[in-house]
């Protein structure tokens, strides 16, 4: 429990009613729209990434204008998402009900520890993406990830922190990358740490050898005076600010990417007409200045889908993670 | 020099009339949130962030900062007038505080809270203008071996913490040890004593535990032995001043737990909550009154007080050197000044001196408004006290609930809030002292965590704990701290016999 312990976990915002009138979804009369608050759950304690993709859009939205009701902010904390899950499953078809999600959703459930998953709720939409990255300390020997992964085949032992447990997105999207540089996924001596921050000052203090965490976490991290350096991005091609010097692990002869998406998902059986309205205003938002200022400052890369795409890439997802899942012996029953 | 003129301009920062508002209204919120039980800092801050939007980020940070440690100030006093800690950080603060209250001395409990948290955050934030680039590097030091270490000295204060029966104290901090562990362990994804409930999943909540066996307790043990409403009120605020003796006795108290209480809270994960109990510990194996103890020692509200105000100003360290969040408040001021653009870390002091210099000079501001602020509403705040008895305990009785519910929106913390009250009542009625536990509970889970992390670096050689020299330190002064006490009885016993 350490830190998390202190954590009150319970906050909620309501942000006041848009009060702008005509908006561009200027609203026909057989279209849906909501006819009261939407909550918007972060199924996490505040601060986390979830949180704070629930807490910009309802932001965003709200000061565009882009919806006719306000969005509130709820936490609800537990079992790394499983707690909210089992809430929102047992609110069937409330169209006034959405959540943020990520690799989690698809995680969780196959190492057994949540009844429900991605199939149990209505996919609205992806948002955006983030990406992993792989970081060593400043005088540490290894150039590139190459000669890393070759430490790692020579010396087993040899300790890559992460921010999250066994079996989840840090874990995964490193031990992706053992296998496919021809590595056994379980040969990686993966050691957990309470977040991406705790990771890195464990790195900084060389506890550990290297660290795999979030690009838009580090990115904050790097630069001139930085006491950390970075081997490689899981993205298809190079980020752009801080992270335009780091190379992608396809440059470097690994084929392998790995996403971190972000995306918003709603209760089971949603009517497709709310589905709807929601996959329009989000698609909206996208465009919106205060949107992409945002997206900006904290590192994020769009990556919007439909209701319809995200689902069929949630499935995708769902096949890739219990391949790495079972080579790493976590599958859950 | 250099120091002075960056806080000079920090000064011309925090100064402006707009930020001079900010330090007050956060330190003003600070200290309500911190007052009611259940309502901690981190939702205040979670719920402050939308108002920072728009703001300059210095503004930002000034009234969040402000909120926070004005939370931790604020936070003592229902510790002391109702044995309810409103934060985790205060919980220390009722061992000889809430004694004190029930003495007739709240006044005087108050006014010393008041006092060594002012002295506590404002030493604390010396030590943050003038080491904290340096102290980047003290935070990093701590690895997996190192907090385990720290975690065993500070598991050693279980046998000062034990009055009576040190084999009840130590029962006691193996209860604390296993509900630690409760929820999902981090490093294989296995669920312990779960119970295959969803809501354990996380495991407990540290205040739900602490305001059951504290408050809901007393609670229980009054209705228990008192018989409602026959006592008379007792009149009992007390003077709020100090004789001189008592203030040179809580002068190096206030001092050492500040110094301590900073450090601490440099680490990341460890806090004001572990800065408190060590502050007090250490103090009650050094004081020559150590026995009186939680019976009202005044050093025994100077010491935790001073320590987690100095623990809460520690914590910016990691935050503003490192741009990582040492606790669940600084992690939610961190997204606050990723939202406002500003990237707390190395860069931040050359690119944003502003920011950092900004708040640091305002923390000064905020520590003297929170004195001025607090010490003239002592005298109406403790006439709580003089409320019937009936009354007093049902308002504790809703303030636990609301606190407890208000965290979570779950009716199953209300029935955990429940057993654990009718835990502290059976514990009490029997002898077992509830620190022990509460202490456990704090250290349990870092302890472990750190102990197999450590292990998993090392390929399961346990030698790591010893070759890496702070951690080896540590573990000879945990030793020493256990062998004291038998080595100074052997050579009394010895002395008596020739």
């Amino acid at each position: 429990m350490t830190a998390k312990q202190h954590l009150t976990r319970f906050s909620a915002i309501v942000l006041p009613l848009a009060a702008v009138v005509g908006m561009s979804s200027a609203a026909q009369a057989d279209e849906w729209t909501p006819t009261r608050n939407i909550e918007f759950i972060a199924p996490a304690n505040p601060g986390g990434g979830w949180d704070t993709l629930v807490r910009t859009t309802s932001r965003v939205i709200q000061e565009e204008g882009l919806a006719e009701r306000s969005f509130g902010a709820i936490n609800v904390p537990g079992g790394g998402g499983a707690v909210a899950w089992a809430q929102i499953a047992r609110d069937s078809g409330n169209p006034h009900k959405l959540f943020a999600t990520s690799p989690p959703l698809i995680l969780v459930p196959l190492a057994g520890a949540s009844r429900y998953d991605h199939t149990d709720f209505t996919p609205i939409a992806r948002l955006i993406t983030d990406y992993s990255i792989v970081l060593v300390r400043n005088d540490s020997p290894y150039e590139d990830l190459p000669s890393l992964i070759e430490a790692m085949e020579q010396n087993p032992q040899l300790s890559v922190g992460g921010g999250s447990a066994p079996g989840s997105m840090d874990h995964i999207s490193m031990a992706g990358l053992a296998a496919a540089a021809g590595l056994n996924a379980s040969d990686v001596n993966y050691i957990p740490f309470s977040g991406g921050g705790e990771a890195m000052t464990s790195l900084m203090g060389g506890h550990v050898e290297a660290v795999i965490t979030g690009a838009g976490e580090a990115s904050g991290q790097l630069g001139e005076n930085s006491q950390i350096r970075a081997l490689g991005v899981s993205s298809p091609e190079r980020l752009g600010g801080a992270l335009a010097e780091v190379p992608t692990y396809q440059e470097q002869d690994i084929d392998y990417t790995f996403d971190i998406w972000r995306g918003v998902m709603g209760t089971p059986d949603m009517p497709a007409e709310a589905v709807a309205y929601y996959e329009d205003l989000f698609s909206q938002m996208l465009e919106t200045d205060g949107w992409q200022q945002a997206r900006d400052q904290l590192g994020w890369i769009d990556a919007y889908q439909d209701s319809e795409e995200f689902g069929a890439f949630l499935d995708e997802q769902k096949e890739q993670f219990s391949t790495i899942l079972g080579d790493l012996g976590l599958l859950g029953e | 020099m250099e120091a002075l003129n960056n806080l000079m301009y920090g000064f011309s920062i925090a100064l402006e009339p707009i930020n001079l508002f900010y330090v007050f209204a956060g330190v003003f919120a600070g200290t309500v949130i911190g007052m009611l039980p259940g309502l901690g800092p981190i939702s205040a801050l979670a719920l402050m962030i939308p108002l920072t939007f728009g703001m300059e980020p210095s503004s930002g940070l000034i009234l969040m900062a402000g909120v926070y440690y004005g939370a931790i100030f604020g936070g003592s006093t229902s510790s002391i007038l109702l044995n309810a800690p409103g934060v985790a950080g205060t919980v220390a603060t009722s061992f000889d505080g809430y004694p004190m209250a029930k003495q007739g001395m709240a006044g005087k409990a108050l006014a010393i809270a008041a006092y060594a948290s002012f002295i506590g955050g404002t030493v604390s934030i010396i030590f943050l203008m003038m080491v904290a680039p340096l102290l980047g590097r003290v935070a990093v030091s701590f690895g997996p071996a190192e907090y385990f270490s720290l975690m065993v000295l500070g598991l050693t204060a279980v046998v000062s913490l034990s009055d009576k029966s040190l084999v009840k104290g130590l029962i006691a901090a193996v209860v604390g040890v296993m509900i630690s562990i409760m929820g999902i362990d981090l490093q294989t994804g296995t669920e312990r004593f779960t119970f295959g409930t969803v809501h354990l999943l996380d495991g407990i909540e540290f205040l739900v535990v602490a305001l059951g066996i504290f408050a809901l307790a007393e609670v229980f043990y009054m209705l228990l032995k008192g018989g409602g409403g026959k006592e008379q009120p007792r009149n009992a605020i007390g003077s709020l001043k100090l004789s001189k003796s008592e203030v040179k006795d809580i002068a190096a108290p206030i001092g050492r737990s500040s110094i301590l209480g900073f450090f601490t809270g440099v680490l990341p994960g460890a806090g004001a909550t572990i800065g408190s109990f060590l502050g007090y510990s250490m103090e009650k194996r050094l004081a020559k009154d150590g026995d009186t103890f939680g019976k009202g020692n005044i050093k025994g509200v100077a010491a935790p007080e001073s320590a987690n105000n100095a623990a809460c100003t520690g914590s910016f360290v990691p935050l503003l050197t490192l741009g990582v969040p040492g606790s669940g408040s600084t992690a939610v001021l961190l997204g606050a000044l990723l939202v406002m653009g500003v990237s707390p870390g190395p860069a931040m002091l050359v690119d944003r001196p502003d920011v950092f210099w900004g708040v640091v000079a305002s923390m000064y501001l905020g520590n003297i408004f929170l004195l001025v602020l607090n010490l003239p509403l002592i005298p109406l705040i403790a006439k709580i006290l003089d409320m019937p008895r009936p009354l007093l305990l049902s308002l504790i009785l809703i303030f636990c609930m609301i606190g407890v519910y208000g965290m979570s929106f779950s009716v199953f913390d209300l029935l955990l809030l429940l057993g654990f009250g009718l835990l502290g009542l059976g514990m009490r009625l029997f002898g077992f002292p509830a620190a022990p536990l509460i202490l456990a509970l704090i250290l349990g889970a870092i302890m472990e965590e750190s102990m197999r992390r450590a292990l998993q670096i090392s390929g399961g050689d346990w030698s790591i704990f010893i070759d890496k020299p702070i951690s080896m330190w540590l573990l000879i002064i945990a030793a020493l701290s256990l062998m004291l006490p038998l080595v100074k009885q052997a050579i009394k016993l010895a002395k008596a016999r020739s």
